[in-house]
């Protein structure tokens, strides 16, 4: 294992995440300024200017406000486990940058089950979530840890299942190597489907809209963290937007060729990770739109989508790729068949969500006003 | 499916569309010349005077009985040896603007012209952190058209 | 020996959840109290009258022309149409006659009014379901080209106090009619902005089918009006059956729905909307210049004694100003039939057995203004 200037492992091993976790949470704050001026934009607004030239400075004039205001806990809260929470959704969210690949053999830690432990650590903060919802002796907080819990359990299977389904093409769980497998050609063109579901999931995971079921505005006015303020509830907030910028990170490497695709490996390290992120900026951007276009759906139908949809069609897609990785063919011809599968099990994703609301029904009727009354 | 990709459509076309909102104190909207601030009074510039007699004609017809006026004989009425044709002419007028609720309806009762609602301001203009301080008196009423900052509508 | 382990200390017990009255769903400060098993919503009890400040009462104090003021804060979303109420009372009281011109810009204004009424509701509602933010500003975007004209027009952007018994304050400004075309044209392009983000997507419709049923018998019983009432497919609509202003000299299309839904209520008033910008259109071929006041009115409102009441159709439903005068210069008794009130009570029956999410939907696609239903 070759370490920074030769240091000792475990010294190496601080440097490199005391570098992730104050560069990360900067990014982050960044990363939260460019969703409220994208947002923004989306709303013909035109977002935050007030704080310095085009108000770049709104994050940290966020923060600055946060750190300074009071921390309330309210008088019927359990004190260790309501303090304790945010620090369980902050800590396993910040983890997740260990795998991360921002360039090729460019991480904390170049892990053989990265993809494993990045899934892995990522649905751990939800353990925070219910202490939270539980401990703040809030009937909007515990009905929103509840909802995140049932969200949380349902669409890390699809989630998973989808990232097997890659990794199975890839023929690897190594991230970095995943991310070499595809100079060529990256796995979206394979595996379409694998993306769409992973998409859903990481939204329906970062509780995002149209998912954001467990901090629902309009219903449970901001669920598990009704209670939070000052610097505990940016810990939430901060963690939210990190899980974002992992989790598009994670797709940009797995799914759209991360710093490998399409100039190959001998790109120079800062263009390396400048591809990386503008690949990880691209889904945000997404992220951003949907969050901008789409009503929230209902806890039944989230997890009736997860359970009657998404865990069915993922284990087909699995079976399907098994089936036909099983029999040595051509690379060509076997991965052309994964793609032309992966992409019917697309149309058939959106045809059932179609089915699922085109019921016949009535339509308005228009009654000229000219016609009798009654 | 169609539907989800039409609303993403439509958020995409705003998005490429300018954005509506203003830098507000840098830019302001034009105020159409009838906008309706609070009711100020008018000065004659002809008599250097005061057009309002206090006759208590608005003060009766505010429905939320914000204003006081008090009357005097005027100090410059021609039987006294002055110019002015007023006989009687306002010697203190209060108004509230905190609770005023701008309904024009002293305006149209004066018979005299004497008050208008001003129309160059935002709102803004009159914040102020006591309320005592939102009633106005007299100077206060006549400066904003003895200045000649109002614009022509309220005139007429 | 008793046994430690009571059965009753096993007993299921349903949660009550005390949604508002501050809370972002409740559109204001109105409160319910949800007894909720799980998600499930076993029983609902509204409470009113957080915004009450006795504006009937007030306006017995009032003359008629100071009352006027206090009908544009009842109805704050639909201002004119509350005016218009009040002022056909008093004009009904004292038997005058309104010049034509007034009662066309009379009905221009309302039927704008409805529309920047019903704008405001695709937001509240688009961000009742849950669009961040989007519906929202949408809908105040192109509220706002409707009170910019209203501005204009009167000076104020919320506050009319534009409509007197026997007509209007003061003419309309030259170039009315072109403004007003040029707003319609926008509002066209907003209702489709709103229709294109909203309507047809398949998580809101997955979210409002079938959700919030109200049938046609209870909407009825339960005495509701307006969009509500015609959502649960019952024709009635005041300015068609007891035509007031000169809707009868237009054409225009009622949409009844048919399911009795929040979706149906929510394609209702997109529909209205149109039919809202086909009025107008009408309206402004017909106006003719002439005088907005009648040629003698006295200058003290006075009434002879009696009562009337006016139906009008509200952006909400049917709003009533019932007036009682002894003679004199102000009402005896005045008193306000808000469609919001009628149409509130209704909310008990379309949330019961659904999501708690369902019951927000439920209450949003009402469209309640909580100063009407309190006044
Ligand atoms: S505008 Fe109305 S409330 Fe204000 S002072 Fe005049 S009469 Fe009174
Ligand atoms: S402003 Fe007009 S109505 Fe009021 S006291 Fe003066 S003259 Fe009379």
């Amino acid at each position: 294992m070759n370490t920074l200037f030769g240091l000792p492992v475990a010294l190496d091993a601080l440097i490199r995440v005391l570098i992730i976790v104050s560069v990360m949470t900067v990014v982050v704050m960044g990363l939260i300024y460019v969703e409220r001026k994208v947002l923004a934009r989306f709303q013909q607004r035109l977002g935050p200017t007030r704080t310095g030239p085009m108000g770049l400075l709104q994050s940290v004039a966020d923060a600055l406000k946060l750190v300074a205001k009071e921390d309330v806990r309210p008088t019927n809260a359990d004190p260790w486990v309501f303090e304790l929470a945010p620090f369980l959704v902050f800590v396993p969210t910040f983890l997740g940058f260990v795998v991360v690949p921002f360039a090729l053999a460019w991480s904390v830690r170049d892990l053989d089950l990265g993809l494993f432990y990045i899934l892995a650590v990522s649905s751990v903060n939800i353990v925070g979530w219910v202490m939270a919802g539980w401990a703040s002796d809030n009937r909007y907080a515990m009905l929103g840890a509840l909802r995140a819990v049932a969200q949380s359990i349902s669409y890390e299977l699809p989630l998973v299942m989808a990232m097997i389904a890659v990794a199975m093409v890839a023929d690897s769980l190594n991230i970095s190597e995943i991310v070499r497998g595809q100079a060529m050609v990256p796995n979206i063109v394979w595996q379409p489907l694998p993306f769409l579901m992973f998409f859903i999931c990481m939204l329906a995971e970062m509780n995002r809209p149209p998912f954001d079921i467990p901090v629902g505005e309009s219903e449970v006015v901001g669920g598990p963290y009704v209670e939070y303020s000052g610097i505990r509830w940016s810990m939430f907030f901060l963690a939210e937007y990190a899980s974002m910028f992992i989790m598009a990170l994670l797709g940009a490497a797995v799914f759209l060729g991360g710093s490998a695709w399409p100039f190959g490996e001998q790109l120079g390290l800062p263009w390396q990770i400048l591809l990386t992120v503008a690949k990880a900026g691209l889904i945000i951007f997404v992220v951003i739109w949907t969050r901008a276009s789409f009503p929230r759906l209902r806890i039944d139908q989230l997890m009736s989508f997860s359970w009657k949809l998404l865990l069915p069609v993922s284990f087909a897609q699995i079976m399907v790729n098994g089936l036909i990785l099983v029999y040595d063919l051509p690379y060509g011809m076997s991965h052309t068949l994964l793609a032309v599968c992966s992409a019917a099990g697309v149309l058939f994703v959106a045809s059932a969500i179609n089915r699922s609301v085109t019921s016949p029904r009535p339509r308005p009727l228009l009654i000229p006003r000219s016609e009798a009354a009654r | 499916m169609k539907g989800i990709l039409k609303s993403m459509a439509t958020t995409l076309s705003t998005f490429a569309r300018k954005p509506v909102t203003r830098e507000y104190p840098e830019t302001h909207k034009e105020l159409p010349e009838r906008d309706r601030a609070f009711p100020v009074l008018l000065w004659d510039k002809e008599a250097h005077e005061p057009f309002c007699t206090g006759c208590h004609a608005c003060e009766r017809a505010c429905p939320v009985e914000c204003m006081t006026v008090l009357m005097k004989d005027n100090p410059a009425h021609k039987s006294v040896g002055g110019e002015s044709g007023r006989r009687k002419i306002i010697d203190k007028f209060w108004i509230d603007y905190g609770r005023c609720m701008r309904c024009n309806i002293c305006v149209e009762v004066c018979n005299f012209d004497a008050i208008t609602m001003n129309n160059t301001w935002e709102g803004h203009e009159k914040s102020v952190y006591d309320r005592a301080d939102l009633v106005q008196d007299l100077p206060m009423l006549l400066s904003e058209h003895r200045s000649g900052e109002l614009k022509p509508w309220v005139n007429e | 020996m008793t046994n430690a382990l009571q059965p009753s200390e096993f007993e299921v017990q349903d949660i009550m959840i005390n949604m508002g009255p501050q809370h972002p769903a409740t559109h204001g400060v109105f409160r319910m109290v949800l007894q909720v098993d799980g998600e499930i919503v076993k029983d609902l009890i509204p409470h009113i009258g957080y915004m009450h400040r006795g504006a009937e009462k007030l306006s017995e104090t009032m003359d008629f022309r100071q009352g006027i003021g206090f009908m544009d804060r009842t109805e704050y979303l639909a201002q004119f149409n509350a005016e218009l109420g009040y002022v056909m009372a008093v004009e009904k009281l004292m038997d005058i006659e309104v010049p034509e011109r007034a009662q066309w810009i009379r009905m221009i204004l309302c039927e704008l009014n409805r529309l920047s009424s019903h704008f405001m509701f695709t937001g509240a509602f688009g961000t009742d379901a849950g669009v961040f933010g989007t519906s929202f500003t949408y809908a105040f975007r192109w509220r706002e080209e409707i009170l910019d004209l209203f501005e204009e027009i009167t000076g104020d952007r919320l506050m009319y106090a534009y409509f007197r018994p026997g007509g209007l304050a003061w003419e309309v400004t030259d170039n009315f009619e072109a403004r007003v075309r040029q707003v319609l044209e926008l509002s066209k392009q907003g209702i489709k902005d709103i229709d294109g983000l909203v309507t047809n997507n398949e998580i809101f419709k997955a979210r409002t089918q079938g959700v919030g049923v109200l049938t046609k018998e209870q909407a009825i019983d339960w005495g509701t009006t307006g969009p509500v009432l015609r959502a649960s497919g019952v024709q009635m609509d005041i300015r068609r059956d007891e035509p007031y202003l000169f809707y009868d000299q237009v054409e225009f299309d009622i949409p009844i729905g048919q399911n009795g839904d929040v979706y149906d209520r929510w394609c209702l008033r997109m529909e209205e909307m149109r039919q809202s910008v086909r009025i107008v259109e009408q309206c402004l071929t017909k106006l003719q210049p002439g005088p907005i006041q009648p040629e003698r009115m006295p200058r003290m409102l006075r009434t002879p004694p009696g009562e009337v009441y006016i139906r009008t159709e509200a952006p909400r439903g049917e709003f009533g100003i019932y007036m009682v005068s002894k003679g004199g210069n102000r009402p005896h008794r005045l008193k306000v039939r808000s469609s919001c009130f009628a149409n509130l009570q209704s909310l008990r029956d379309m949330s019961i057995g659904q999501y708690v999410a369902d019951a927000v939907l439920a209450l949003g696609s009402m469209d309640i203004v909580l100063c009407e239903v309190d006044r």
